[in-house]
């Protein structure tokens, strides 16, 4: 899979780059707009990632000549504001998907597999982790055979944590995908639920299930995953 | 009427005026027309006076001192024009004294005798037994053999006095008409003089840092008015620049803050997943990062605060119904609650309709709520009520926790700004929480405000505008999951 990156930050690009080499991906880079159409005329990319404040050409200006040439691979776009309306103006534009900086390089990669339809984005019914099992027609939730009831929201937590078993989410994503953006900013919420959870899921059996990385967030894994 | 308006102070300014001259100016008229009249009384009589004496002269001269009186009947009838003559001899008789007027203003006999050393042209005034004023005028003349003679002629005062009465009571008919007219016409005049002061007061009091692009009434006077109006509005337009300018740092601060923050944040959380890494260091990574995240959420506050403050909110509004939607956040906090053992109640069962941002307003209740949660003692309770009072939505959060000290109470909307700050670092607060749930009800037409008795707890009363409930009940975008 090969991906472009435009991002005039070094920085920034330079982290991002390594991380997704580190996942197995070519990754080109691109720092300014006519740069990135240069690259974008020599190769075809499996996906995009496009900051908007470029210098020479904006990334809302480099997005529109992508999808006027036709160039029907996925955009990824990162930016440093997040005004509704212009969320929805980059929709319409014909991104696929848009981050706010600062960003949690976990969902970067996360969001990246989704676009690029693989990875773990796991669509069987039954999820497992080690003798941790869900449910997601019936939605139960069993350990070791033994039905355990949840809460609709520690279910939902659940289900998130599991169905990318092994990735670390920060608790702003957390937030993100089982509350909505009212709850930004409280992230204690996500400790307090992930407590309860963990009585239910891990305190009566002998190997724990759902990790803490500090600072960074939460995992769910057989405890070599993380 | 408040003694110290303009209006007051010019309006008794010029009535008090206006009627001080017209007293001083009737009272001087009164005195000089009561001179003039006497004083042309006074002249009459004394001639009158000095004609008897000659015609006295003249009928000695002839022998006919029997005769001065029917002369002086013949000639100046004193009777019938209700004067008074009276001709008295050296010796004290009386020559001759004129009959009582036909008018019986005054009985001659009781008019008291000049004394001789009254000489020619003296005048003075006595009180009759009635109580009537008469002028009195006494000259003396001599014959050629000697007899003296004392001629006092008399006119009553009632003529001049009927006229200085009359002028009297002109000027009492007026005075209150023109001290009435004053008053009035000046305080009209005064009134609406100042009439676009209150113009311009109305608008100065509409506007806040939400419409400072709007501008106030100029009063086109052409007088201080205008210049004063055309003032605000300058100072207005500075105010809305320094406004737009500190909105625009905040917005450019908060963008320029992120970048650095991205790089800070991939940059350890790449040497965090580093499997080599020790744990020790691990552990203070994550502890960096941990700061990092919460550096973010300032930024990200302040960036929705200045976002909200420059009226952007209006982009996404919808009419909602504020119970069900309290109720429903209220239910995905209780866990939060129950993790302290607080109870929160929610009493919010009627439809109560506004229009806004939902995920806006879901912020304001789920600040407020974090906020009780927060400054509850374990076991607290929490009351969330949602209703319809006259115009307006009414949400109140009232918590039985610590409390607010009086003197923060009115800071606590103040970005920043936190009552105990070791503590609420602790509970990992910014101090934006508050300061957002303002800007959201500021930019939705509402208000927010904080009521404490420290110890007892807190309430949060947030007032939005009603909107009418649409009829056909749309359904509600659920947020949750």
């Amino acid at each position: 899979m090969r991906l472009l990156l435009i991002e005039d930050e070094k920085k920034v690009a330079g982290f991002v780059a390594r991380g997704l080499r580190a996942e197995r991906f070519a990754v080109d880079m691109a720092a300014d707009g006519p740069s990135a159409l240069q690259a974008l005329a020599a190769c075809a990319y499996d996906l995009i990632i496009l900051d908007l404040m470029l210098p020479g050409l904006s990334g809302s200006e480099i997005l529109k000549r992508i999808r006027l040439d036709r160039n029907e691979a996925p955009v990824l776009i990162l930016t440093a504001r997040d005004a509704m309306a212009e969320k929805v103006a980059h929709f319409e534009a014909g991104a696929d998907d848009y981050l706010t900086k600062p960003f949690a390089f976990a969902e970067l990669l996360v969001r990246v597999k989704a676009l690029l339809r693989r990875g773990p984005v796991n669509r069987s019914n039954v999820l497992r982790v080690g003798d941790l099992e869900l449910d997601r027609l019936t939605q139960q939730v069993k350990r070791a055979g033994k039905r355990i009831e949840l809460t609709a929201k520690e279910y939902a937590l659940l289900e998130y944590l599991i169905a990318n078993a092994g990735r670390v989410f920060s608790r702003t994503m957390i937030i993100e995908h089982v509350w909505d953006q009212s709850f930004e900013g409280l992230t204690n919420i996500v400790d307090v639920y992930v407590r309860h959870l963990r009585a239910k899921v891990d305190d009566p059996f002998p190997e724990k299930l759902i990790h803490t990385v500090r600072g960074v967030g939460y995992s769910i894994g057989n405890g070599s995953d993380s | 009427m408040n003694a110290r308006s303009l209006r007051f102070q010019l309006v008794a300014w010029y009535a008090g005026l206006l009627t001080g001259c017209f007293v001083l100016i009737g009272a001087t008229t009164y005195g000089v027309l009561q001179n003039s009249l006497v004083g042309a009384l006074r002249e009459t009589q004394a001639r009158r006076g000095r004609q008897v004496g000659q015609l006295v002269l003249d009928e000695i001269r002839s022998q006919a001192e029997a005769r001065v009186g029917a002369e002086v009947e013949a000639r100046y009838a004193p009777d019938l024009n209700g004067r008074f003559v009276r001709i008295t001899r050296g010796d004290g008789s009386v020559l001759y004294l004129s009959h009582a007027p036909k008018d019986q203003t005054f009985v001659p006999e009781e008019v008291p005798v000049a004394s001789w050393t009254s000489r020619g042209g003296n005048a003075r005034q006595v009180v009759l037994p009635g109580g009537r004023k008469m002028l009195l005028t006494a000259c003396e003349v001599q014959s050629p053999s000697g007899n003296r003679y004392l001629i006092e002629t008399g006119a009553p005062l009632d003529d001049v006095q009927a006229h200085l009465g009359q002028w009297l009571r002109f000027l009492f008919v007026v005075l209150p008409i023109v001290a009435v007219l004053a008053v009035g016409g000046g305080s009209f005049l005064v009134k609406r003089a100042l009439l676009p002061v209150d113009t311009i007061v109305a608008s100065a009091e509409r506007i806040s840092s939400q419409n400072l692009s709007e501008s106030l009434p100029v009063a086109r006077t052409g007088d201080e008015l205008e210049r004063l109006s055309i003032a605000l509005n300058h100072m207005v337009q500075r105010l809305d620049d320094a406004f737009q300018y500190s909105r625009q740092f905040m917005a450019d601060a908060s963008h320029e803050l992120r970048t650095p923050l991205t790089v800070l944040r991939g940059e350890i959380e790449s040497i965090i997943h580093e499997p080599a890494l020790a744990p020790v260091w691990r552990e203070r990574l994550g502890s960096a990062l941990e700061e990092v995240e919460r550096l973010a959420r300032i930024v990200e506050g302040l960036f929705a605060i200045s976002r909200l403050d420059a009226g952007e909110a209006a982009a996404a509004w919808v009419k909602l119904d504020l119970a069900r939607l309290a109720a429903a956040t209220a239910d995905q906090m209780s866990l939060l609650a129950e993790d302290k053992d607080i109870r929160v109640t929610c009493a919010a069962v009627e439809p109560v309709w506004v229009e806004g941002d939902q995920a806006r307003l879901k912020q304001v209740i789920v600040n407020l709520l974090d906020n009780a949660i927060k400054y509850t003692l374990q076991g607290g309770v929490i009351g969330l009520t949602v209703n319809a009072i006259n115009s307006h939505a009414v949400l109140e959060v009232a918590d039985n926790g610590i409390g607010i000290p009086a003197d923060a109470l009115p800071r606590v909307f103040d970005r920043f700004f936190r009552v105990d700050k070791a503590r609420s670092r602790d509970l990992g607060g910014a101090g934006l929480g508050l300061s957002i749930v303002k800007s959201i009800c500021t930019a939705h037409h509402g208000r927010v405000e904080a009521s404490s008795t420290p110890g007892q707890g807190s309430r949060f009363r947030v007032e939005l505008p009603l909107t009418p409930a649409p009829s056909d009940q749309p359904k509600q975008t659920n947020h949750e999951h």
